[in-house]
């Protein structure tokens, strides 16, 4: 079973002005998407940050009190709070809207990671084209995107990888067999960083590091996101039929500009996961999973170890070979798309010890630190300069005349896996086997009869009864496509409604 | 449950790049004009 998707929380700036009130910033780049005013559809019903994967529910948030604070604020403005959020559908079923003062596009669930690359372009062409009406209305180019994840003064925010979970792997085993791979994964994942800080505190120059992400891990397992910030998030938030899914939403990931370190990232998690729930995962047990993941990161030479309770010291990569050699023994020759992860993770593996230059436009962090280290020796700068940590930040900026990464890929020095034609149709469309494709379509043919809608049901107008269809257990990709089929027929949702009821229950 | 389409060097798949040095490009001045201030001024307000 695989479904997967990104959530990614873009960083927002306005060149013109010294400082900018960022819920409006945020929510007036959301709305630039819009050519019809803004209307209200999505549905907050079944979202609960506070239900904790451990069995309980948890009473408050790390981040409700600062919560609470922005919420008296924001109360003061002339704006409702689902104004302020301007959440959007859009017609390829992701979701784009004001998430914590930063635009967040989260993709359709996607089955395979040709769909979820193309679908990740998508949200960035999407988010680009925003910003261009935005700025064309402001006049010049003030406003600027960031697809990364911190502000280089203590404050990060997100890019999320999400999971269908069966709900009969106890979340015990996810944790034992989740936490090693995740502590390690950032030396294929990392999307590189200059210099470190911590939460909330401030920057400090000098050296390179593997992820953004990894100064901000505070312990192994938490339900916050913002605060606290945990290795493995334990979220209980499944946007499915909660007695058979879990979504598993791992928020340690940085956000990659290249596209074959996002395949790994969210390749290689899918596979660990197939272990897992085999009973095939290495038994590696981390004696001090946060300090461990601030271990590897901050060496880009990719020798440091980190304890095991067995007393046995292993470094990031030995970590990863580990998870490697027991996929590759469990899943090879289950599928093309399992062949190609593990045949691209063991090489990246091999040439991470051996020929690191091989990875530049293909891993994020080698392909960054090429960049610093050029720039470095060019203007005989050292690594404690503080123009490195802005580098950084441009490496990650969406303008595509001035970010570095964008740069390297006008060049044509980075691996791409996506045709512009699948990006081009990923941003109308969403992936025809899975519900996200739907819920795109159903946007597409009935928005002006939808009256709500989420990740797992969409709320049709009109009528005496309840005209809903649920998707919380719409995961069989034939049942997702003939559902699509239904609807892409059907004249109106009433009668999209009653063929595919009428065609469920005559299956049972 | 439909095959993924395989990315391969041929059809869809990873192409490989030219990774010459950034010196001989545009890149390094792209890199130059970048204000070396800049993330000084960067802000964000903490997210998820």
């Amino acid at each position: 079973m695989r479904l997967f998707g990104l959530e990614t929380e873009y960083g927002i700036t306005r060149e013109d002005m010294d400082s900018i009130d960022s819920v409006v910033e945020s929510m007036e780049l959301v709305r630039a998407h819009l050519t019809a005013s803004f209307e209200r559809r999505w549905d907050y019903g079944g979202e609960d940050p506070h239900e904790d994967a451990r069995g309980f529910r948890v009473p408050c948030l790390a981040q409700d009190r600062e919560e609470d604070e922005f919420a008296q604020v924001d109360a003061h403005r002339p704006l409702s709070f689902h104004e302020m959020k301007s959440d959007l559908v859009l017609p390829n079923g992701a979701r784009f809207y004001n998430d914590h003062t930063h635009p967040e596009y989260s993709t359709p669930e996607c089955r395979t990671l040709k769909d979820l690359l193309a679908h990740d372009r998508a949200g960035e062409r999407i988010i680009e084209r925003a910003a261009a009406r935005r700025n064309r209305s402001l006049g010049g180019a003030p406003v600027q995107l960031y697809k990364n994840n911190t502000d280089f003064h203590g404050h990060s925010y997100g890019c999320h990888d999400n999971y269908l979970v069966r709900r009969s792997i106890p979340f015990p085993d996810l944790v034992t067999g989740l936490i090693p791979f995740l502590v390690s994964r950032q030396v294929i994942a990392g999307s590189g960083k200059a210099g470190s800080e911590a939460q909330e505190s401030g920057f400090v120059p000098g050296g390179y590091q593997l992820s953004q992400r990894a100064d901000f891990m505070e312990t192994d397992l938490s339900v916050d996101t913002m605060h606290n910030r945990p290795i493995l998030n334990t979220r209980d938030e499944p946007h499915a039929d909660p007695a058979q899914y879990r979504r598993l939403h791992l928020i340690i990931g940085d956000a990659n500009m290249c596209e074959y370190a996002t395949a790994l990232k969210i390749g290689t998690t899918q596979l660990v996961l197939e272990l897992i729930e085999r009973g095939a995962a290495p038994i590696l047990e981390l004696e001090q999973p946060v300090t461990a993941v601030k271990q590897v990161s901050r060496d880009a030479d990719l020798k440091a170890t980190v304890r095991l309770r067995d007393g046995r010291l292993l470094s990031g990569l030995d970590i990863q070979e580990q998870y490697y050699t027991a996929a590759r023994q469990a899943l090879a020759g289950s599928d093309p798309e399992t062949d190609w992860i593990l045949q691209e993770w063991g090489d990246t593996l091999r040439l991470l010890t051996q020929d690191r230059t091989q990875l530049i436009g293909k891993l994020d962090w080698v392909t960054k630190l090429w960049l610093l280290e050029t720039f470095v020796r060019n203007e005989r700068i050292g690594w404690d300069d503080s123009w490195l940590a802005s580098l950084d930040l441009e490496y990650h900026n969406m303008n595509a005349e001035r970010g570095l990464y964008r740069g390297l890929e006008a060049e044509g020095k980075v691996w791409r896996m996506t045709e512009e034609a699948d990006i081009e149709r990923a941003m109308f469309f969403g992936p025809r086997d899975t519900r996200g494709g739907v819920r795109g379509l159903c946007v597409r043919r009935f928005a002006d009869q939808i009256e709500g809608l989420q990740w797992e049901r969409i709320r049709f107008a009109g009528g005496l009864r309840a005209r809903t269809l649920e998707m919380g257990d719409l995961f069989d990709p034939g049942e997702a496509s003939a559902c699509a089929e239904v609807f892409e027929r059907a004249a109106s949702p009433a009668e999209g409604l009653a063929d595919w009821h009428a065609r469920k229950d005559a299956r049972l | 449950m439909p095959q993924p389409a395989k990315p391969s060097e041929e059809g869809g798949g990873p192409r490989r790049p030219d990774t010459g040095s950034p010196d001989k490009d545009n890149l390094l001045k792209r890199m130059r004009r970048v204000d070396p201030k800049q993330a000084e001024r960067y802000r964000q307000r903490t997210g998820e």
